[in-house]
């Protein structure tokens, strides 16, 4: 029996199962990046684990989008390395998919619906890829809008075009830079839920930056807490709150409102300290 | 937008009147105005200035009997000519205005070096290095189609250039995260989004070629629409002359109508999303 050994090899033929449980999808160590001589990232380490949900929060300015640019190789940090399914990150990986924060800017605008979620499939006929988007815009309730521009729709409904772009791509990462801080809190709560659905039927892990301590409980299956400027994880928060949750019945917990709390607590300590 | 009017009357017909009505009434200034021409031109009789109808009525004769005596028609061998010269020039101008707008939007540091030349070039009038061009080209067609394409390159490279800059950093971010490769990314994201502004470029380019095209033929020419004008004022032929200049008039019309429909349906997305 092969285990886990100094030679660990990179064979895509190895029984991956095997390996399921003990093999991160996304490594991160001691991460660090600076702009001139700012430093932003102070040294971060962390895995993803094959069908985690893992958020990432922390006080506004303090380089959460920076982090999650490294983690996708749009940017090389300073120091510090980052691999996905065992590679070492030097750009954009092949089964990596991210959904911007900013959803009128990520949808070209020249772009129908279907389009905008056909233009990054490479390898497929245009009647495959045409299956795949209307499989991925039905996913995410928006059946019937393909041949509509993203300026005729609301907030909302872009960003789920956005994600129904990265759920036809088929990554086996994604990646989400708050997603949902422009939009209004019914349809932020209306996302939310869908993301989770989405999770629990594709299985797609997941790494979701956010500002918002209840919404980085109420997705994931663990909260990293990350300090002010520059950057360090403060503490990695296990929510252990089984699927499916509900915004109503789940935030009522008592293990909700107190992982809440916990996690609002590191972050306010940040502030503090920040104030101090 | 948010117009609170009486039930009855539309926002639109409040404003401005229904397309008929606007139709209408831009057709009737037009008119209005060429009866007081033809009015003044009928009181005040002057031999250069002819009356509006008599000019019109003499298109057709500029058109198809050479004013030389020869028997070829003008419309074939001097507002086809002209035609064919100026798109030639405007489209060699447009395509390396693109061309090179495009490196310097996406390349910083060529934007940064070259800008004090691009500014001092495209401040020369085009029409002032007339001179340059016929002693590099000599006279005839290849000097006026360098010398629009020259004229026109500017408009369009400095559109180009600012349009290709003010991409948002996202769409570059999503072209990469996305992996198109950077033909993809630059024909599928960088262009389109440059568009409005590229064509911005085009139109005031268009306006440069036909002022160019009419300039190129004032000097050293065998024909064209720029040469007839000139030939007819010297022969003092000031009806044909007259004529000729409509035609150039509407000629130029024409041409920035065809672009505004090619740009109009190119760019309907972009009416829609400012809305």
């Amino acid at each position: 029996m092969p285990g886990p050994a100094d030679d660990f090899p990179h064979d895509d033929n190895l029984d991956t199962e095997y390996f399921m449980t003990d093999t991160p999808l996304l490594q991160v160590t001691d991460l660090t990046h600076s702009y001139g001589s700012h430093l932003i990232l102070g040294g971060i380490s962390f895995d993803v684990m094959p069908g985690e949900f893992v958020s990432i929060v922390g006080p506004s300015g303090a380089g959460k989008t920076t982090l999650l640019r490294a983690l996708s190789g749009l940017m090389m940090p300073s120091g510090g390395s980052v691999r996905f399914d065992g590679e070492p990150v030097t750009g954009v990986p092949a089964a990596m998919a991210m959904v911007f924060q900013d959803y009128s800017r990520s949808l070209p605008p020249w772009l129908s619906v279907e389009k905008n979620v056909t233009f990054p499939l490479t390898g497929l006929s245009k009647a495959e890829a045409r299956d795949r988007a209307h499989e991925s815009l039905a996913a995410v309730g928006l059946l019937g809008h393909e041949s509509k521009y993203p300026w005729e729709l609301s907030g909302g409904m872009q960003q789920r075009v956005a994600i129904a772009r990265a759920l036809a791509y088929r990554p086996r990462l994604l990646l989400m830079d708050e997603p949902f801080a422009s939009v209004d809190a019914q349809t932020r709560a209306d996302l939310e839920d869908l993301v989770l659905n989405l999770k629990q039927q594709f299985d797609i892990t997941t790494v979701f930056v956010t500002h918002d301590i209840e919404e980085s409980v109420y997705l994931a299956d663990r909260v990293l807490v990350l300090s002010k400027s520059p950057a360090l994880l403060v503490e990695a928060i296990d929510v252990p709150i089984p699927m499916p949750r509900d915004q109503i019945t789940t935030k009522e917990l008592d293990e909700f409102v107190h992982l809440r709390g916990r996690v609002a607590r590191l972050i306010r300590a940040q502030s503090d300290s920040a104030a101090a | 937008m948010a117009v609170t009017v009486a039930v009855t009357v539309p926002a639109a017909a409040r404003r401005h009147g229904g397309p008929l009505v606007r139709i209408l009434l831009s057709v009737g200034v037009l008119v209005v105005l060429v009866v007081l021409w033809q009015l003044a031109t009928m009181t005040w009789k002057s031999p250069f200035f002819p009356e509006p109808l008599r000019i019109f009525a003499n298109i057709p004769k500029v058109l198809t009997v050479d004013s030389a005596g020869g028997s070829t028609s003008p419309f074939f061998t001097d507002v086809l000519a002209s035609i064919g010269r100026m798109l030639a020039g405007y489209v060699l101008g447009c395509a390396w205005g693109v061309a090179a707008g495009s490196v310097l939007g996406r390349w910083r540091a060529a934007r940064d070096y070259t800008s004090p030349i691009v500014e001092f070039l495209r401040s020369v009038p085009a029409t002032a290095v007339l001179p340059i061009f016929i002693l590099l080209f000599g006279l005839g067609q290849g000097m006026q189609i360098a010398f629009i394409a020259w004229g026109v390159s500017w408009f369009v490279l400095i559109n180009t250039a600012s349009g290709v800059a003010s991409i948002h950093k996202t769409l570059i971010d999503v072209g990469r995260a996305f992996r198109l490769s950077p033909a993809k990314q630059f024909f599928g994201l960088v262009l389109p989004s440059a568009a409005p502004k590229i064509f911005a470029g085009l139109r005031i380019g268009l306006t440069a070629a036909m002022i160019l095209i009419v300039t190129s033929e004032f000097l050293g020419a065998t024909n064209g629409i720029g040469f007839q004008l000139i030939q007819t004022q010297r022969r003092f032929q000031l009806v044909d002359m007259w004529s000729w200049m409509l035609v150039i008039a509407i000629l130029g019309y024409l041409l920035n109508t065809v672009l505004e429909l090619i740009e109009a349906r190119a760019l309907r997305w972009h009416a829609g999303s400012r809305r």
